[in-house]
């Protein structure tokens, strides 16, 4: 009799199996489009046969429990080039908005007011006694000074966006290295029984890669769960206890990124929205705006000073036409015409009114070398080129990231992801098999039935 | 080996890429730039930047060459009238130096010098659009007025210095000479030598009126001679001209090949993104549905 019921057990074995089987299969199915969800793969493992004399009976099956299907490795390239995207991607959107303000299209940019200006004073030196020339020097001056004002000011509101960025970032940072740090708790209390941290494990995974995304970090395993740095080795996550990053107010009226310690790491943080706004802000925006500034002053000085070689229209030495800020770094920002009366517009060289003489002077302080050696026209120029180039870099730079990364997500999912058609497969063939084992389960009990009823009905 | 199941991300990807070409093709056509933000073509938007600077300046250029050539030609036929007017004062001086002349007859040709002087006077006071054109650089008040105390009757109220006007990058073009160099230069003045002749005329002296319309013959010759001067002007502002055209064409040709687009190639690429983007299309939206359940048969 012992036969039978080993059979009915055995067949009730694989009725919970397929059960978990079935329930791992409908959980796929529900996780399908879960962000960070890695398939689950039911493991079956045979139990061990008894033998006792001739009567060999199968141990039947268990479901020693679900498996993650997941890949570290390719987890940690996915880590490592997001960082590096969303870096580059902070870096191009922001100098597609600055490089708006360079494109001639607008034609009111630097070099399109410097051509009119240009032009107004070779106008003055046809007509050097007409009013509608002078005022047309005193007005495109006016454009021209606009225009750096203009360009300047885009530049630094780009900068500020960068700031605020920063602040935001490291507020996102530091709720993602707390939540990181709680599953990181939890999986090393679970991970004790079971060698795989499920669900939990997913969680994990998926906001170290939304915090790989706001940062560069690097990661290491270790017997208490995952260790968390930044690039430069600054801890964010040790086991289950998180750092948090504090931003203060730098000398420069910057936000700068201080450690747990409150040491300093703003210039060492690479990679993801924070290094990309904090290279975009400190490095990028800085450089174009230093040229920008350069150029603004030098031109206005060397400007004034042709001024000061001719005399205005009543006879009197030429008066500064433009004004700059004393602060240098403004000089962009702050330039503009210091006269509004076209009759101070030194044309004449020798102070009679009807002389254009020093027309010549204004006009080569326009076209002529500036103490940095080269034109205002090719000073503008090489920034416009700096500009358009940092900006194409940085997009192409995503697209091939972009590539790369789509590469690495298809691989990932080519391992974790829920095939919807395999799970409709698997449904098949745990369905087919739970009805199977349902059929041991009734046919043993009509067995049994016919058993018991030996010898009271019937007859032998 | 495994593929990945999820082709939503893969046909996204595909169908921004046609998009974003698409909206690129579509832009160049409709501007007709090939680089319309810097980053397009960073070497082209740093051209354009001495590109757009020189076509402003030499459309000034141009400006400025036909309006200083208007000055230079009145300035011209002012001093050509003033030479035909000193050949007849010559020739109506060599008639009252004549023996022959009666006094009256030199009275009524000191008449006629006399008008000629306020009409040589007149073409010296000459304007063009509000400025003399022979009081040196200061134009703004008429060169000769009437002195008595001054030897020739004419006190010159302009300066000795001239105007020179940029009408190219490396090319000013003198447009002016004081009147002082034409007019009442000490070697032959010519105002001077008129009055002269006038009251030699009213006097009777044949002797005195020889002289004078020597000293008006002298002037004749060198007022001509400064006249090559303006015809000069003239030539070389005519020649800038057709440079300057030339240089216009070449600066739009520079322009166009920078960041200008090729019609028929912009139009052959819009067609093409179009294409692209239809079979992105066409292709996600028969892909994206087809799964194992459309096939198999609903749980009865």
């Amino acid at each position: 009799m012992g036969g039978l019921n080993t059979t009915l057990l055995v067949g009730m074995q694989a009725l919970e199996a397929t059960q978990g089987a079935l329930a791992a299969t409908s959980n796929n199915i529900a996780n399908a489009n879960t962000p960070g969800y890695t398939r689950e793969v039911p493991q079956f493992s045979e139990n061990e046969q008894s033998i006792s004399g001739s009567d060999v009976s199968g141990g039947g099956v268990s479901l020693e429990g679900l498996q993650s299907v997941r890949d570290e490795l390719l987890n940690l390239q996915i880590q490592n080039q997001t960082s590096l995207q969303s870096s580059v991607d902070m870096q191009s959107s922001t100098l597609q908005q600055i490089q708006s303000y360079f494109s001639s299209t607008s034609g009111d940019d630097i070099s399109s007011e410097l051509a009119a200006f240009s032009s107004s004073l070779s106008q003055l030196s046809a007509t050097p006694t007409s009013a509608a020339a002078q005022q047309g020097v005193i007005s495109t001056g006016q454009d021209l000074a606009n225009a750096f004002n203009t360009t300047a000011n885009g530049l630094t509101s780009a900068q500020s966006y960068a700031d605020g960025q920063v602040t935001q970032t490291v507020a996102q940072i530091n709720s993602l290295t707390q939540q990181i740090a709680q599953l990181n708790g939890q999986l090393a209390q679970t991970s004790t029984t079971v060698n795989d941290g499920g669900t939990v494990e997913d969680q994990r995974d998926e906001l170290v890669q939304q915090l790989s995304a706001l940062t560069g970090i690097s990661i290491t395993q270790s017997n208490d769960g995952e260790t968390i740095t930044t690039g430069n080795g600054t801890p964010l996550v040790m086991g289950s206890q998180s750092f948090t990053l504090q931003t203060t107010t730098g000398s420069d009226g910057m936000q700068q990124v201080l450690d747990s310690t409150g040491k300093n790491i703003t210039a060492s943080i690479q990679g993801g929205t924070l290094g990309g706004a904090i290279q975009v802000r400190d490095q990028t925006i800085p450089g174009i705006l230093t040229q920008l500034n350069t150029l603004a002053s030098q031109f206005a000085t060397a400007f004034n000073a042709a001024q000061a070689k001719g005399f205005d229209s009543n006879g009197n030495a030429g008066q500064n036409f433009f004004s700059v800020p004393v602060n240098p770094a403004n000089a962009a920002s702050g330039i503009s015409v210091s006269i509004s009366n076209p009759a101070l517009v030194a044309i004449s060289s020798d102070g009679s009114a009807g002389s254009n003489g020093n027309v010549a002077n204004l006009s080569a302080a326009v076209s002529g070398a500036l103490p940095s050696g080269s034109t205002p026209a090719d000073s503008y120029a090489n920034v416009v080129f700096q500009v358009g180039t940092a900006a194409s870099n940085a997009t192409a730079q995503s697209t091939a990231i972009g590539l790369n990364l789509q590469q690495l997500t298809t691989q990932q999912g080519s391992v974790s992801a829920v095939s919807t058609d395999e799970e409709a497969s698997n449904l098949i063939l745990f369905q087919t098999a739970y009805e199977a084992a349902a059929r041991i389960v009734s046919t043993i009990q009509q067995l049994n039935t016919v058993t018991l009823d030996m010898g009271t009905t019937g007859g032998y | 080996m495994r593929v990945d199941p999820n082709m939503v991300p893969d046909m996204l990807s595909a169908i921004q890429q046609s998009q974003t070409s698409l909206n690129t093709a579509l832009e160049q056509v409709a501007t007709g730039k090939s680089v319309n933000v810097p980053s397009d073509n960073p070497s082209a938007a740093a051209n354009m930047v001495q590109n757009t600077i020189e076509t402003a300046s030499v459309d000034q250029y141009t400006q400025n060459v036909s309006g200083v050539l208007s000055t230079v030609q009145t300035a011209d036929s002012a001093l050509s009238s003033v030479v035909s007017s000193l050949t007849q004062a010559v020739s109506l001086g060599t008639e009252g130096a004549n023996g022959t002349s009666s006094t009256s007859n030199q009275q009524a040709i000191a008449v006629q010098v006399q008008g000629i002087l306020s009409s040589v006077l007149s073409q010296a006071n000459m304007s063009y659009q509000g400025a003399y054109l022979f009081g040196g650089t200061a134009s703004t008040a008429a060169p000769y007025t009437v002195d008595s105390a001054s030897p020739s009757g004419y006190t010159y109220n302009g300066n000795n210095d001239v105007n020179s006007v940029q009408v190219g990058d490396q090319m000013n073009v003198q447009v002016n000479l004081p009147g002082s160099q034409i007019f009442s230069n000490s070697s032959a003045n010519v105002l001077g030598s008129l009055s002269s002749l006038v009251s030699a005329l009213q006097s009777g002296s044949t002797s005195a009126i020889s002289t004078a319309t020597n000293a008006v013959s002298a002037a004749l010759g060198y007022v001509s001679q400064q006249r090559v001067f303006y015809g000069n002007a003239e030539s070389q502002l005519n020649s800038q001209e057709t440079y300057l055209q030339q240089e216009t064409v070449s600066l739009a040709s520079q322009q166009n090949s920078l960041v200008g687009v090729d019609e028929a190639a912009a139009a052959t690429n819009l067609n093409q993104a179009e294409t692209d983007n239809s079979a992105a299309l066409a292709a996600a939206a028969k892909v994206l549905p087809n799964t194992l359940l459309s096939y198999l048969a609903p749980p009865t």
